[in-house]
Order: structure tokens, then C-alpha cells, then sequence
């Protein structure tokens, strides 16, 4: 009977089982609730070391300059990497730059992947890496959750979400800033997206990477790299990267380059390993076999690299996508602390909310401001008490006057501002640098709700909503107006269009605006701002359009118009016209990133401020 | 007791088995022949890109073998390369063999010769590789040498039996290529011997974008000239067709 009993369980136990091979589908997700694989395809947990027997010369992670063969790198990238000197890695913010996919996988150090499971499901919620060189620390999602919007902040290892394709684990990253293609000059930007499939054969690793950047490459680079699994874990797992003055006296708008066709190392690694130069120069044809054939003309192909020292060419158009939501709503972002993100009308507004009445920098265009005034009321009960207009320019004051007018300013009431205006306390007090009021009354007609509360040179602050703010004018930077708003315990800084990521920072040469001023400005906030590990985290920056950075965007921003400043004063002083300067495209590296031929604010608009900036400087540059 | 749950594990086995035999297996049947049971499809014509080792696989120097763990017979015998003589010798094809025609800029082309045999060809050195799935034929000793190869195919663990869910499936090409005649690593002279192993994984990747790569990992063990194994890897993406192919003969330098 006994025997009976088990064979019936036997068989039904192997129907079971074969029951279960058949759902070949994926597990549902629970209600609401995303979940990962139960079981992944292949486990890659434990510890690597990159493998250098290929790409041996980029072992140190660098290679040398000019080493550039097999990177469909596109003319702007050759030209950024041209004007890359190594020094540049001696400026300030630029000594703990953070490492990114896929460049990663071939640093040097160690390499770690362990996996993370529901403890009371089992399922596979992420899986992590950690790269020694720059403390890369990766999550990739295996939840199936969406990635962020786009003005949330980018990191140097991005944004990852991975799934399993049979054997082969597919991540998926985006929200990644910019960094190496190479690490010898070769910029990978921050509009970016990478793919990985990891491949796993017994105790070695295939990465094999796809980068998708609109800027810098004229097709996707697809490559493979190497890690081997490490029988016994290192013990080497930190890099400890803290940024140092390496050169005392500098000032802090010194960012070494080389002007366009002045770089005296690029012929360098060609004639040391005999090769084309136009090999070495990079570019989509020195991936494919035929570019064998196509240096069989040496003194041809010497000629065509040695035209690419140099622009040519139409000016191109920002090939990265505007983070910016157009579609009629305000999307609300929470940065950090007490401070948030409302994006969507014209200008970006940051809301400070607390036990008090919210603090609002900027207003937007005023397209969308019931919307605004919506989605405030969801993050604070009390009325706007404060609004800080970074600028007089309409898409950051459009909304001031329906904002004020939903708000009030409870600390005049019953004081001795009673006395003298009877509408005191009544809506929110809008604050501003006192040319932001002097520019909005010079209009015809005047701009609407121009600031009541008005600073001059010092800074103002106020302790609000439980932190210090501190309110900053910033002479002659896009305007005569600007300031730069910190609320300090959330560590936040408010830029307004000093710092934007979408465009050439618009200079208002007529109402006050310089160059000088600019980089100036941008000086400042880099003082007050902190990273937490290796260039990611620490304080955030609101931009004026764009999205949510930390320093290194700012950095990144301030090198491009030292660089700039730079060339065009190198042209000035060999008495260069106007017309000449834009004919040299001085800002041909970075027009794919932020240049625009249309528009309100072209590429040429811009090198006509820096020019006129540095021809005519204002008093305050001196 | 004991007993009884040692057969539920062997009958969870048996039946792990039974499904792990891949895409078009015949139930109950004879197994399906290699070309049934291919996990993917790799024939067709596919281009090299060149971005792993450019240097070295676009205009390799003699003596230049960073990569490469060389031991010192073969830092020597590399650095005695002597092209000319490779020239006189009617020798041009020396790093065309199977350890490094992989890595040669140029194009595959992929077909089924029969049911048990894969066969690529290349444009760059004209050369052609079998991978053999049966044990029958060519004993090797030329420079593509003797190449077996086995589907590598991914089926269930026995959690994935017990608790179901998850997808698996798909797999590997895996070649292992022994007897080959002596050549180069690269097109440099640096050395490998009739003593050289080469094992080969190939892998379909799929991008959303609609492109398709073949990723090739290779393993060579040489105690004669390597003093550890060289591994290194390729890749090759999809083309539609037969455009760019442009057979050409080995050149020596």
C-alpha cells in the first residue's frame, strides 16, 4: 500500500515538475508592487580584477594622448580631446572625478557584484557593483521600476536597470554624467545612455557595452572589456579621493587647454608607434576593416587628420535632449531637505516649505502659474510668505504677480509696516536685487509685481521655515539683477540662469550682463558647494533651466567659458574682428552639448557677448 | 524515508534533464541535430569592429606584444620575426590561423555546411574554419587546426525545477581548437605552437535599437610561448548583406 501511496506522489510530482517547465513566461509582478526574478540566469556575484590583455595600453586607465583609434569619436569630441591637457586634472573639482559605464570596467582596481534579495521572497531586487578606482557604487535595478524623470540629477555611475536575456545580463543605464570614452580627452557626455550585456564563461567576465551619445559620437561604440573572477576577495576596496591645492597662487579661473591646433603632443603617440595619424585620431571609419585601405595614401591621410586639428564645417545644434517637461503640467521634483524642484513653466521654480509659509525662488513664466500655485498648496497649507526673483528676465518673474497674490507675509502684520501701508502682510513679499525692480519699472509697459524687498551688494538673509537662507547678489553675471539663493541646512543652491545645462549661459550685454561677471559668479556657488564622494551627491544645484546638478555640472559649466574666454581672447589679441572670431567656431567642442543656430540665444549671439564682454569689460571685472 | 526522498530528487533530476535539451528537441525521439538545436542564429554576414586592441589589430609593429603574456621563448621568437623570410617562404598567412583570424579586421560569413558542421569563412586572408559537432573529420594540422564544437545550452537548476518561475534558456557556442599548424598571435610574429588550444565562446547580443552582435570570448593556452593563458575577446555586428565583402589575400605586413 505504502508502495502504491508513493509512486501516485512520484508521478504526480513529475507532472508537477512538468507543469512548471512549461510557464516559460515571466513571473507576474504583484499589484503595484514591481518584483525581480525569482531565480536569475547567470549569478555574477564575487570579486573581479580587469583583464589587460586586451587594450593593454590603457591599463593605467588613461593611454596616451591622441590615442584615440577605434572610437567613432565625432569632430567636436577630437576637438574637446585636443584641447584636453592632463594638467586639467590639477583644477580643483576635476582631481575626484567619478568613473562611468562603461569606462569603468577597465580601471585598474577591484571590481565587486553581489546580488540583493527580498529576504522574504527571495526575489531579486538589484544587483550591485562596486569599482575601487573612484568608489563606483552601482545599483541595478531588477524590480522593473521606471528610471527617473529627466531633471533629476545625473550621477558618474547613472541610473540602471537590468534584466536577464537567457544567459546574458542585460543593464540598461541612463542619468549618467559626463565623463570618460577614454580618459585620455575623450568625453563621453551626459546626454549619454549605455547598454551592457555581461556575458559570464567559467570565472572570466565579457562586458560588452553599448554607448548611445548624441554629442560626442558619430555612431554607437560597441566594445567588450574584460574582468576575472578573483578566487580570494582583496582586501583593496577604497580610493579615498579628496581634492587638494596642487598648484598654490592659481587663480580660480585658470582651467588649463590648448588652443584649437596648438596641442604639441598630438602627433606624439602616432610617430612613437609608427602609425597613420589619422588612425590615431579616431573617428567612426578607424572601426571598420576598410580603414586599412584608406591610409594605403599616407601623405593623403597625414593631410585629412592634420584638418582636423582644427573646426570646420557647419555650426552644429545641441544634440542633447532639454530635460525640461513642455507638456502643460508642473512636474514637482523633491531635491533634498525642505526644497523642491517645479518644473514646466518656462523657468525653473525652487519651493522652500516648512512650519512656515513657503519660500519661492522664481515664478516661472507665468503660463502655468495656477497650476504652480496647485501643486505649492500640496506641499505647504501656509500661504507663499517669500518670493526671490533671481533675475528681471520674464521667464522667471512671469508668474510673481498671481504668486504673491495667493500669498501673505505674516511677519509685517502688526508691525510697524502697519502703520504705514495698510495692505502690509497682504500677499507675499517678493524679494530681488534692486536692479530686478529698476528693469521690470524701465519696461514698457513696467512688469507686473516687481520686488518690494530689495538688497544692493551685501548679501540678505533669513532664517526661514527652520534653515538660513542666504540670498546673494551676483554683479554683472547674465544681468545686473542676478542672485544665487542657498538654503543651507537642506544644501541647496538656487543659481537661476548663471548656471543653466541647456544652453550657452544667456549674457544680457545690455542690461548689465558680462562674461566676467559670469565666470564669477560661478567662482562662487563652486565656494560654497561640497560633494560627497568623488564628485556625486553633496550640495545640489538648481539650475535656471535644466535639471538638478551638483558641482560638477558647475565646474564643468565654468571650464567651458574659461576655455572659451580663453580662445577668443587669444584671437583678440592678434586683433581677430568679430567675424573672424565666429568663423574660428571658438566653441566648436561644445556646440553639440549647448549650441543652437535658431533661437532666442544662438551659439553666434553668445561669442558675440564673450567678445564684446572681453573688448569692453565692465568696471566690476577689474 | 531516506530513500524515498533520494528518488524524488533523482525523478526531479531525470525531468530537469528532459527539458534542458534545448530549442527543437525531439521528444522521445532521436536528439536534434546541431543546426535544430542552435539556441540562436549566427549565420549570415557580420563585420568586425574594430575597438578592442585597435592598434595592435589594425597596424601591429614587430616587438609590440603589450597584452600578450608572453613567456621569454616567445618574447624572443617574436622579436626574430623576420617578415621577409615569412615573404620568401610563401608564409603570408601565418596569422591567419585560428588563434588569431578572429581578431584580423574584416568580415564573416556564416552558413550551415551540413547538420553537424558550422562554417565561417573570412574575407580578410580568405580563410575558412569548420566547427565540427560530430567526431568525424578533419584530424587538423593546418592553420585553422581541428575544431569541435557543443551548444552550451542554459537549462533550469534544480531550485528553478522546485520552485518554478524565471525564464532560462538560450546558451553558448563553445569551440575548442587543437592541432594547429605554428603561426601568430598577430600580425607581428608574435608566436603560438602546434601545442596552442583555443577555446571559443560566442554569444548573440540583441540591441533595442535592431542591431545584433556576435560576442566572441577566446581563451589560448600555449606553453611553448604563452606563460599563462591569453584571453581576450571580439565582436562582430549583423549586416544585412553581402556589402563590403572584399576577399583578400594574407599579407604579411
Amino acid at each position: 500500500m505504502r508502495t502504491i501511496t508513493f509512486s501516485i506522489v512520484l508521478v504526480a510530482l513529475f507532472a508537477f515538475s512538468l507543469t512548471l517547465f512549461g510557464q516559460v513566461s515571466a513571473p507576474s509582478p504583484g499589484v503595484g508592487i514591481p518584483l525581480g526574478p525569482l531565480v536569475s540566469g547567470t549569478d555574477f556575484s564575487g570579486s573581479y580584477r580587469w583583464l589587460n590583455h586586451q587594450d593593454a595600453g590603457l591599463f593605467t586607465a588613461a593611454g596616451d594622448i591622441a590615442d584615440w583609434g577605434g572610437i567613432p569619436l565625432n569632430d567636436a569630441a577630437r576637438l574637446y580631446a585636443l584641447s584636453w591637457p592632463a594638467s586639467r586634472q590639477t583644477v580643483k573639482q576635476q582631481q575626484c572625478m567619478g568613473y562611468i559605464p562603461p569606462y569603468t570596467w577597465m580601471s585598474p582596481g577591484n571590481h565587486r557584484i553581489w546580488e540583493e534579495r527580498d529576504p522574504a521572497t527571495q526575489r531579486l531586487v538589484a544587483i550591485h557593483y562596486w569599482g575601487q578606482i573612484a568608489q563606483v557604487d552601482r545599483t541595478i535595478y531588477m524590480d522593473g521600476r521606471p528610471h527617473p524623470p529627466a531633471y533629476a540629477p545625473h550621477t558618474f555611475p547613472g541610473f540602471s536597470t537590468g534584466k536577464f536575456e537567457e544567459n546574458i545580463l542585460t543593464i540598461t543605464t541612463t542619468h549618467i554624467k559626463r565623463g570618460w570614452i577614454r580618459a585620455n580627452g575623450v568625453p563621453q557626455s551626459d546626454a549619454a545612455t549605455v547598454t551592457e550585456h555581461l556575458i559570464r564563461h567559467g570565472d572570466v567576465v565579457t562586458v560588452f557595452s553599448v554607448v548611445n551619445d548624441p554629442v560626442y559620437l558619430s555612431e554607437p561604440m560597441s566594445k567588450t572589456s574584460l574582468v576575472v573572477r578573483q578566487a580570494i576577495a582583496p582586501d583593496a576596496w577604497l580610493y579615498a579621493c579628496d581634492d587638494s591645492e596642487q598648484i598654490l597662487g592659481r587663480k580660480n579661473d585658470y582651467v588649463p587647454s590648448h588652443l584649437f591646433g596648438q596641442n604639441p603632443f598630438a602627433l606624439e603617440y602616432a610617430e612613437k608607434n609608427k602609425l597613420s595619424l589619422l588612425g590615431a585620431f579616431g573617428g567612426r571609419e578607424t572601426i571598420y576593416p576598410e580603414f586599412l585601405g584608406a591610409v594605403k595614401d599616407t601623405a593623403a591621410a597625414e593631410a585629412a587628420a592634420k584638418a582636423k586639428m582644427l573646426p570646420s564645417g557647419p555650426q552644429q545644434n545641441s544634440r542633447a535632449p532639454d530635460p525640461t517637461p513642455n507638456d502643460g503640467n508642473i512636474h514637482v521634483f523633491h531635491v533634498a531637505g525642505s526644497v523642491y524642484l517645479l518644473a514646466g513653466d518656462g523657468a525653473n521654480i525652487a519651493v522652500q516649505v516648512g512650519p512656515q509659509g513657503a519660500m519661492v525662488v522664481d515664478t516661472g513664466a507665468g503660463k502655468l502659474s495656477e497650476k504652480v500655485i496647485a501643486e505649492i498648496a500640496k506641499l505647504s497649507s501656509k500661504p507663499i510668505q517669500f518670493i526671490v526673483n533671481t533675475s528681471f528676465h520674464s521667464d522667471h518673474v512671469g508668474g510673481n504677480k498671481k504668486l504673491q497674490a495667493v500669498g501673505a507675509d505674516p511677519s509685517l502684520t502688526g508691525s510697524f509696516f502697519s502703520n504705514q501701508f495698510a495692505d502690509a502682510g497682504q500677499g507675499a513679499t517678493i524679494l530681488g536685487q534692486q536692479n530686478v525692480q529698476t528693469r521690470m519699472q524701465e519696461q514698457k509697459p513696467p512688469m507686473e509685481a516687481p520686488p518690494s524687498d530689495t538688497y544692493l551688494e551685501d548679501r540678505r538673509r533669513k532664517y526661514h521655515n527652520e534653515e538660513a537662507v542666504e540670498i546673494f547678489p551676483m554683479p554683472n553675471a547674465i544681468t545686473d539683477g542676478d542672485s544665487v539663493v542657498h538654503f543651507r541646512r537642506s544644501d541647496v543652491i538656487v543659481t537661476g540662469d548663471i548656471f543653466t545645462t541647456t544652453q550657452y549661459p544667456f549674457i544680457d550685454l545690455k542690461n548689465g550682463g558680462s562674461l566676467q561677471g559670469e565666470i564669477r559668479a560661478l567662482n562662487f556657488i563652486l565656494d560654497r558647494t561640497v560633494y560627497r564622494n568623488d564628485e556625486d551627491g553633496g550640495t545640489l544645484i538648481i539650475p535656471g533651466h535644466g535639471r538638478v546638478t551638483n558641482e560638477w555640472e558647475v565646474a564643468e559649466y565654468r571650464d567651458m567659458l574659461v576655455i572659451i574666454r580663453d580662445r577668443v581672447q587669444a584671437m583678440l589679441k592678434n586683433g581677430a574682428s568679430l567675424e573672424q572670431v565666429k568663423a574660428a567656431r571658438p566653441t566648436a567642442d561644445f556646440d553639440p552639448r549647448f549650441g543652437a543656430t535658431t533661437g532666442p540665444w544662438t551659439t553666434d549671439a553668445f561669442i558675440e557677448a564673450v567678445y564684446v564682454s572681453l573688448k569692453n569689460p565692465p568696471r566690476s571685472a577689474n | 524515508m531516506k530513500r524515498s526522498g533520494l528518488v524524488v530528487l533523482i525523478v526531479l533530476i531525470l525531468s530537469i534533464k528532459g527539458h534542458a535539451q534545448g530549442r527543437g528537441g525531439a521528444q522521445g525521439g532521436r536528439p536534434p541535430t546541431p543546426k535544430a538545436a542552435a539556441p540562436f542564429d549566427m549565420t549570415g554576414y557580420w563585420v568586425s569592429i574594430v575597438t578592442e586592441d585597435w592598434r595592435w589589430r589594425m597596424f601591429p609593429n614587430k616587438g609590440d606584444y603589450g597584452g600578450i603574456p608572453l613567456n621569454p621563448e616567445g618574447r624572443r621568437t617574436a622579436d626574430a620575426w623576420d617578415p621577409a623570410k615569412d615573404e620568401a617562404a610563401g608564409e603570408q598567412c601565418k596569422s591567419y590561423g585560428a588563434p588569431s583570424i578572429m581578431r584580423v579586421p574584416g568580415r564573416l560569413q556564416i552558413t550551415w555546411q551540413d547538420d553537424q558542421t558550422l562554417k565561417i569563412e573570412t574575407d580578410a586572408g580568405r580563410q575558412t574554419r569548420l566547427f565540427r559537432f560530430a567526431a568525424e573529420g578533419s584530424k587538423g594540422g593546418d592553420l585553422q587546426g581541428l575544431s569541435r564544437a557543443e551548444w552550451e545550452l542554459n537549462g533550469p537548476g534544480l531550485g528553478f525545477a522546485i520552485a518554478g518561475g524565471g525564464v532560462r534558456g538560450g546558451g553558448s557556442l563553445k569551440v575548442m581548437t587543437t592541432n594547429v599548424r605554428p603561426g601568430y598571435l598577430r600580425r607581428n610574429g608574435v608566436p603560438y605552437s602546434a601545442n596552442a588550444k583555443l577555446t571559443e565562446y560566442f554569444d548573440l547580443v540583441k540591441e533595442t535599437n535592431g542591431d545584433t552582435y556576435l560576442v566572441l570570448t577566446s581563451t589560448v593556452e600555449d606553453p611553448t610561448y604563452l606563460a599563462q593563458p591569453w584571453i581576450t575577446a571580439v565582436h562582430f555586428k549583423k549586416q544585412a548583406d553581402a556589402s563590403g565583402w572584399n576577399p583578400t589575400a594574407c599579407v604579411v605586413r
